[in-house]
């Protein structure tokens, strides 16, 4: 292969200089000429019947435009079960559910109308515990759940309000427990956390009765998914419907699915023709959106003495809370690999989707890793200290290395894992003595490792477009939400056609003109879309080619190619530039257009008994954290010193990207361990909707990083590349987890590791001891 | 109420007649449309829509219209000097400061706060500086590196 120009180099990200001047444009800030305000009333009860709405009054208030509810809006949506109503349909489940919605002139009348509907409920028994939930002789939350529409891969459980339950039968853990010496067996829990990604959620829609369009403008994570969701719910087709997707601030998960959508869509099919703008403020993007699934995590392993893995069991229920959304994937995704990156003979996997009255959980930046995590890998320690082994060492005897076959039974490739565990505690100096502490104080060291695969099978399709001046513009589905995706595309555009990084352009993303992308979740963007876009600037570089080739009077075969130009291979002074290759050919306003898609084309779909599959994922993400923590016995207070983060990428198409993606993820990780909980208490209310309430990681509490980027190339990526985005949080707790243990000698088993949690452990080992 | 403000935007006068509870933030971005202000939270809690009023920096969430009149008002849109980026705005470009780039307007509001202030912040000054501006993306390391490269900048010119 030729040297690479453009890609591995730390380069600038394309996108900063429209930030950091204020020009960008994201979701939240679009002003549309003659735009409507929509409010939204949100259900205060989070489970009941609906025996009447009235909207008299707010349809007579001055400057109301439109009032709608579920008789407006009798359509449902949802990724794999269409349960959930554009707005609430005869009950709501839980508490923020979108119920009646206003479009006025102004957003003070919106604001007053809205709350001059009237809804009269009828209460419903409120679950909130999803180990509760599916106990038997519980109310269905979804007493239709049978009649939905749904995915086939959907197995309802035969308990109460199991929207899927997930199984992996490998081996008999009966038998591998019997064989095993020493066993393991405790319950963890993972709390709800929020994205809280700094821009709140918004849409606006339009709707225009003379071409039967729909416009919807907003800031989703995956265009292509709304629009078909969308398109499904309306029956109307796809050609009438259209996204555009402004910048988005920040997702993690969040901005993906329905919310906001339908509530604006709702609203512009009465509002004669004019665009109406739903924002949510933060209080509703907290109680209205998305949440990370609270999960209980039962985990029993068992090993021989010379520290040999024999069996795991776990059992696992995710908090879906009051709709389907992601859930019943997030369920396999997160179950399936749950018992961490080790071989082990004998597996049995229980994963339950179970409904709550709680607010929707959906995807979130790690996709299940981090509950399977929190639980395998504080037990992979608790085993190694019940032998008498170093925590290292036993993951060393037992983790994954090239050519593994899972115990899901897929052959694994270009497994990076080990190099990531030694470098990550390397870098804190493992097996070191720690600083010493001021009294009171305990300094300890712990870490982490996982395994985490993409979405699959998925499909991304990309456009490049070459001009008579020689630029390129790249149409491709992946959204920009801070990840740095377009300076990835950009990259490997200009890799391909050998054109300077400046002459490199994203397209705004707009479903009537950018080719297809599954999503821009899973960490799959940079493998599918840098595929996509590869094959797309390889096959417009080959066009540019084949029409130059009678302009220097020379066949293809003798053609060069570099530096922006086509050149005779024997006289590479007779070159010409791509631009008047185009401009020869097609005139000044002439492009070449390439085309390319990228498939990953799975083996067999998960086995829906025993969660086989001869290949699950197009690649899998191995990353180890290693974390230095400093813990006051007094107070039970934990603060993380320093935490290093070896990732395995497999090629950095940006190091400085990398680098970036690793340090928010750990961040992000470290609030999701020490502080970060969406308190929801037993009639279904969140309690701490606010930044002020809701603790996000702040400037000062942040620790030394470490991150380090290993590079075990993937045969299939572009130049080798797997992705990174979402890994980067989910070792994260379970690290701090193993460190506070090593600190203080006691394992605190909830999330978050915040103060109170730890101070009782504490005392509680103080008082067995006494 | 409405009521008859006059104020500077960014050193251009502009008069308007506005509700006096309309706050800052909703003024700049929905009637003015200027939009790079962000509102993260509305209550005070984030920092993203910090601008300077009459030279101080404010969440413009937390101002209401009414006590405009006569103010003078920067936002982000005016930090640049002249046709050159502010020294800040340059190193977040090549420190790599934003990410989404939600929360940077108000980061780099209050960065240049804190350097007009005091040229030559310690580490812990400048994350002192910055705890109430939340950034979800970067885990802020190199959003402290930029100031502490702006502030190098700011003292050698
Ligand atoms: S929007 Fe003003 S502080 Fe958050
Ligand atoms: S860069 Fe996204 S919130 Fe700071």
């Amino acid at each position: 292969m030729s040297e690479l120009t453009a890609v591995g180099k730390p380069i600038q990200r394309v996108d900063a200089e429209e930030k950091i001047t204020g020009q960008a444009v994201y979701g939240y800030d679009l002003v549309l000429p003659d735009m409507l305000y929509g409010k939204t009333l949100f259900s205060p009860k989070a489970h009941a019947r609906i025996k009447r709405i009235n909207t008299e009054k707010a349809k007579a208030y001055p400057g109301v435009v439109a009032v709608v509810t579920a008789e407006d809006a009798p359509w449902t949506h949802g990724e794999t079960v269409k349960d959930k109503p554009f707005l609430a349909q005869g009950k709501v489940r839980c508490i923020g559910e979108p119920v009646a919605a206003v479009a006025a002139e102004d957003e003070d009348t919106a604001e007053a109308a809205v709350k001059l509907i009237e809804v009269e409920y009828e209460d419903l028994p409120v679950y909130t515990d999803p180990e509760e939930a599916c106990k038997p002789g519980c109310v269905e939350i979804h007493e239709d759940f049978g009649k939905y529409r749904k995915a086939d891969f959907i197995v309802k459980g035969a308990a109460p309000n199991v929207a899927e339950h997930f199984k992996l039968r490998t081996g008999d853990v009966d038998i591998g427990f019997k064989q095993s010496d020493v066993i393991v067996e405790e319950r963890y829990f993972v709390p709800i956390i929020q994205h809280a990604a700094m821009e709140p959620h918004s849409a606006h829609a339009q709707f225009d009765k003379e071409s039967g369009r729909l416009t919807i403008w907003v800031a989703n994570d995956a265009p292509f998914r709304a629009l078909h969701e969308i398109t499904e719910a309306l029956g109307m087709p796809k050609e009438k419907i259209r996204f555009i997707n402004p910048l988005q601030g920040g997702g993690f998960g969040s901005k993906g699915g329905l919310k906001v959508e339908p509530i604006a869509v709702a609203l512009a099919f009465h509002t004669n023709g004019r665009p109406v703008r739903v924002k949510f403020n933060r209080e509703e993007t907290f109680i209205s959106t998305l949440t990370r699934h609270e999960a209980v995590v039962y985990s029993k392993t068992g090993v021989k003495k010379d520290g040999t893995l024999m069996a795991r069991a776990m059992t696992i229920y995710w908090g879906a809370g009051a709709y389907a959304e992601k859930s019943p994937t997030v369920c396999i995704r997160g179950s399936l690999p749950a018992p961490g990156p080790y071989r082990i003979p004998h597996v049995k996997v229980d994963g339950y989707a179970v409904y709550t009255n709680k607010p929707v959980a959906g995807s979130y930046r790690g996709y299940g890793i981090p509950q399977g995590a929190w639980a395998g890998e504080q037990q992979m320690d608790e085993i190694a200290k019940r032998l008498g082994m170093d925590p290292i060492a036993i993951r060393m005897k037992n983790m994954f290395v090239e050519g593994d076959i899972s115990y899901w039974g897929e052959q694994l490739h270009a497994v990076g894992l080990k190099e990531t565990l030694v470098k990550a505690t390397e870098a804190i100096d493992w097996g070191k003595p720690t600083k010493t502490a001021k009294p009171g104080v305990k300094i300890g060291k712990g870490f982490a490792c996982i395994q985490k695969p993409t979405r699959s099978p998925t499909t991304s399709a990309a456009g490049v477009l070459v001009n008579a001046k020689g630029e390129v513009t790249v149409l491709a589905g992946t959204v920009e939400i801070g990840q740095g995706c377009n300076t990835i595309l950009s990259q490997v555009a200009a890799e391909e056609l050998k054109v300077p990084l400046e002459r490199v352009h994203m397209h705004q993303l707009d479903t009537d003109v950018i080719p297809f992308d599954a999503s821009t979740t899973s960490s799959r963007s940079t493998y599918h879309m840098g595929n996509a876009v590869r094959r797309a600037s390889i096959h417009a570089r080959e066009q540019i080619m084949e029409a130059a080739g009678p302009m220097l009077e020379a066949k293809v075969q003798d053609l060069g190619y570099a530096d922006g130009k086509v050149f005779l291979k024997d006289q590479p002074q007779q070159a010409l530039p791509i631009g008047e290759v185009v401009r020869r050919k097609l005139g000044i306003h002439g492009k070449v257009r390439g085309d390319g898609s990228y498939t990953y084309e799975i083996g067999k779909d998960l086995d829906l008994e025993t969660g086989h599959s001869d290949h699950a994922s197009a690649f899998y993400m191995y990353a180890t954290q290693a974390a230095e923590v400093e813990v006051d016995e007094e107070s039970g207070r934990v603060r993380v010193l320093r935490m290093s983060a070896a990732h395995d990428v497999g090629k950095a198409i940006n190091p400085l990207n990398c680098v970036a993606q690793i340090e928010g993820g750990v961040v992000m990780g470290i609030g999701s361990a020490l502080h970060e909980e969406l308190v929801i208490d037993n009639t279904g209310k969140v309690r701490n909707p606010s930044f002020l309430d809701y603790h996000l990681v702040t400037s000062l509490d942040t620790p030394e990083l470490i991150p380090i980027v290993v590079e075990c190339p993937e045969p299939e990526g572009p130049y080798g590349a797997k992705g990174l985005g979402e890994p980067g949080l989910a070792p994260t707790p379970a690290a701090i987890g193993n460190a506070v243990t090593d600190a203080v000698g006691v394992r605190v088993y909830d999330l978050p590791l915040k103060p109170e949690n730890v101070y009782w452990a504490i005392r509680k080992k103080k008082k067995d001891a006494a | 109420m409405k009521m008859n403000i006059q104020f500077s935007l960014n050193g251009k006068s502009i008069s308007r007649d506005v509700p006096t509870h309309r706050l800052l933030l909703d003024l700049l971005r929905d009637e003015i449309g200027v939009t790079g202000t962000k509102e993260g939270c509305g209550t005070g809690d984030c920092g993203a829509c910090t601008v300077f009023l009459n030279g101080k920096p404010v969440n413009s969430c937390l101002v209401l219209s009414g006590e405009l009149d006569g103010a003078e008002i920067v936002t982000i849109e005016g930090l640049k000097i002249g046709p050159e980026l502010h020294p800040i705005q340059k190193t977040f470009l090549q420190d790599g400061g934003a990410q989404c780039g939600y929360c940077t307007p108000g980061m780099l509001m209050m960065s240049k706060a804190l350097l007009d202030e005091n040229p030559n912040p310690s580490e812990e000054e400048i994350r002192f500086a910055l705890a109430g501006n939340l950034c979800r993306c970067t885990g802020y390391a190199k959003i402290v590196q930029a100031v502490q490269d702006a502030a190098a900048l700011l003292r050698n010119r």
